[in-house]
């Protein structure tokens, strides 16, 4: 990807060129890349960006198949139901539109395109599980107010500003707005917008943007698909601060702000800080004494980040690839989790080498161009940020502080008591459809079958009596956690080859940072109340083996659960509901 | 260099064929990979290679690739 954003346009043209004549040859798919359907349609022409968004998301690892809309065929497509763009069943509709696509001469005239918009999103909500990438307005260089447009609401450029913001605003959960208004003026809009290639063949936007604006799109996919980044993972000397702390002492090294240096540091820790603020966590691995690589942290005022911001502090002599493997092990997340950023392009080489899975980021030389750096790498995207990411990182941090406690509890009955736990479960509604709909999708280890599900599959499931959707959130003495662990409940359907009294566990999934804390029998016994209410006599379960679930393994026969059949990398079980389940549960309800 | 040289390698390039060679009467039918698509695309590629601009007029006018190659001439000043 960051070798494709940064090529000419020829070249990426030349590239998707080929790759859409001989994929054979020229896709880098594996057999396994995970599948999608994508539509774009546009009020201009799109061919070329299908073109190169088709190379960017092979790039990515995303098969997808593309459906093109005809030019300027929004309508068409949308508003007839009986139209291609419906029969192609998309995941995905991705839809571009233009500022001369709206006549805005009056703040009336805002009314009027809002409720297009919504139409139009409200008759492609039609398409079962969709999801909708439309784009904002880039507002236009012309200014005939001149100097004025910015000091009356109802010059053009302020109604395009506010149509953008209302976009925002008010925009249906399916809904993702691509920001071409942040892109034209991160690029320029003088060169973004190219009069003549618009005239000649109704290109939107210059051409010289199709790897941006495809870069942008594909990264908007990613996360569905489950690829989710959670955790920096910082280098400090030269990194955090300027000058060696083992050399220049915790009051000689650069983070000063009255020196441009220093700033320049500060600058980059302030941004990681708003990182862990959405709900990034940070963690710190170095090459350092302990008690050293902690010094700045614990005594020079100048410092952004405390240690307190820091879930996992890593410091020692040994190999960075070891301890990134330890940071993941120790926060329980998967090595595909990680982002890393090291000044040093050794460690980063060894990084790349020996961890593939972390991504890596491309430091430069100069301090004052972190922020940039990481910025424009932009690792973390998610598919939405809800209130759960925003206490994630403190949690990890809360953790830490748990183990402490642990420590000094010789019996872990004790600790658990000790923890105060306090647990919720219920059948998801709009409060919790969001972060059901995250859990479900960025869980790879404690998940069952690893079903992945949009928003608006989900949505539709809570409407559907056939199925139900049950949460579990949990709090202790340190932590609100929030949701923490999903489950979907079928009743017999073909997909599910159940009988008619047996009822089965469609999808569970726990986040790993409660583990061993009772909450999967917790979890169980709200299951089995379920089942028993949906009229079931069985519960059958099914383990679906993935590179990385393996710690469920035996989490249905733990529970009591008979094996029935084995196919492959699918063992299924059974359980009868007239049996309770035996084991102490140490949450109150 | 020569301007049909260096255009036929910007040809090549583009239509992915090694095998092209221009004539000044040549035109979008003698291709087949030219069509309105890979027009834009050669456009580009052109400006890119002979680091050159060109208005819509001078786009819509473009007859054969023997006009092509006066039009770029003129606009580096190699004419």
């Amino acid at each position: 990807m960051e070798n494709l954003r940064q090529a000419s346009i020829s070249k990426l043209l030349k590239a998707a060129n080929r790759l859409q004549k001989d994929p054979e040859q020229y896709s880098v798919l594996s057999k396994n890349a995970p599948k999608i359907r994508v539509a774009v349609i546009g009020s201009y022409s799109i061919q070329h960006f299908v073109k190169v968004f088709r190379l960017f998301l092979d790039r990515a690892g995303i098969n997808a198949e593309i459906y093109e809309g005809e030019y300027g065929g929004i309508n068409m497509d949308v508003l007839d139901e009986n139209s291609p763009l419906y029969q192609f069943k998309p995941d995905f509709v991705v839809v571009f539109m233009r500022y001369n696509d709206v006549q805005l001469i009056s703040k009336e005239d805002l009314d009027t395109e809002k409720a297009y918009l919504k139409s139009i999103w409200a008759h492609l909500d039609k398409i079962p599980g969709v999801t909708i990438l439309n784009s904002n307005f880039a507002v236009p260089m012309e200014r005939p107010f001149g100097t004025l447009e910015c000091d009356y609401e109802h010059s053009s450029l302020s109604l395009y500003r506010e149509l953008n913001l209302s976009m925002t605003k008010d925009h249906p959960k399916n809904v993702r707005i691509i920001d071409m208004e942040y892109l034209s003026s991160l690029y320029g809009k003088m060169n973004w917008f190219d009069e003549g290639n618009y005239y000649l063949t109704k290109q939107g936007f210059g051409l010289d943007y199709l790897g941006p604006v495809a870069d942008e799109v594909t990264k908007m996919i990613l996360p569905s698909v489950g690829v989710v980044r959670k955790c920096l993972v910082l280098d400090l000397d030269n990194t955090l601060w300027g000058g060696v702390v083992g050399d220049d002492g915790p009051m000689g090294i650069e983070i000063d702000p009255h020196n441009p240096l220093g700033e320049a540091y500060r600058a980059y820790q302030s941004y990681v800080l708003s990182l862990k603020r959405r709900g990034v966590i940070l963690a710190v691995n170095s090459k350092n004494d302990l008690d050293i690589a902690k010094e700045p942290f614990e005594k020079n005022p100048d410092m952004v980040l405390k240690l307190s911001d820091i879930a996992c502090f890593v410091a020692n002599w040994q190999d960075k690839a070891s301890n990134m493997v330890y940071i993941a092990k120790k926060l329980n997340i998967g090595m595909d989790s990680l982002v890393f950023f090291d000044d040093n392009p050794a460690e980063r080489e060894i990084i790349r080498k020996f961890c593939p899975e972390v991504c890596v980021i491309d430091v430069p030389n100069e301090a004052e161009n972190y922020v940039r750096a990481l910025n424009e790498a932009s690792p973390f995207e998610w598919a939405q940020i809800t209130k759960e990411d925003m206490a994630r990182s403190d949690s990890y941090v809360e953790n830490a502080k748990r183990e402490e406690m642990q420590a000094s509890f010789v019996d872990y009955t004790e600790y658990l008591k000790a923890l105060e736990m306090k647990g919720v479960t219920g059948l998801v509604g709009e409060d919790e459809v969001e972060r059901f709909s995250q859990l479900t999708n960025k869980s790879n280890q404690f998940n069952l079958r690893t079903q992945r599900y949009s928003d608006s599959q989900i949505r539709e499931m809570l409407e559907d009596d056939k199925k139900r959707c049950i949460y579990v959130s949990l709090s202790d003495k340190f932590t609100q956690f929030g949701i923490i662990s999903c489950i979907i409940l079928s009743a017999p359907n073909e997909d599910n080859g159940c009988e008619q009294d047996e009822c089965f566990i469609e999808n569970w999934c726990m986040s790993c940072r409660v583990l061993k804390r009772s909450v999967e029998l917790y979890a169980f016994r709200s299951v089995i109340e379920e089942a028993r209410k949906m009229g079931a006599k069985k519960l059958v379960g099914e383990y679906i083996k993935s590179k990385k679930n393996s710690m469920v393994e035996k989490l249905l026969p733990s529970f009591g659960f008979t094996e029935v059949e084995t196919d492959g990398d699918r063992v299924r079980y059974i359980y009868d509901l007239s049996v309770d389940p035996k084991g102490e549960v140490w949450i109150q309800k | 260099m020569d301007t049909k040289i260096k255009l036929e390698q910007v040809f090549r390039e583009v239509f992915d064929d090694e095998e092209i060679e221009l004539t000044d009467e040549m035109t979008a039918d003698d291709i087949d990979a030219w069509d309105s698509l890979t027009h834009v695309q050669l456009i580009v590629a052109v400006e890119e290679a002979f680091k050159c601009k060109f208005s819509t007029v001078e786009v819509m006018k473009l007859k054969n690739v023997g006009e092509f190659i006066k039009l770029i001439d003129r606009k580096t000043g190699n004419a």
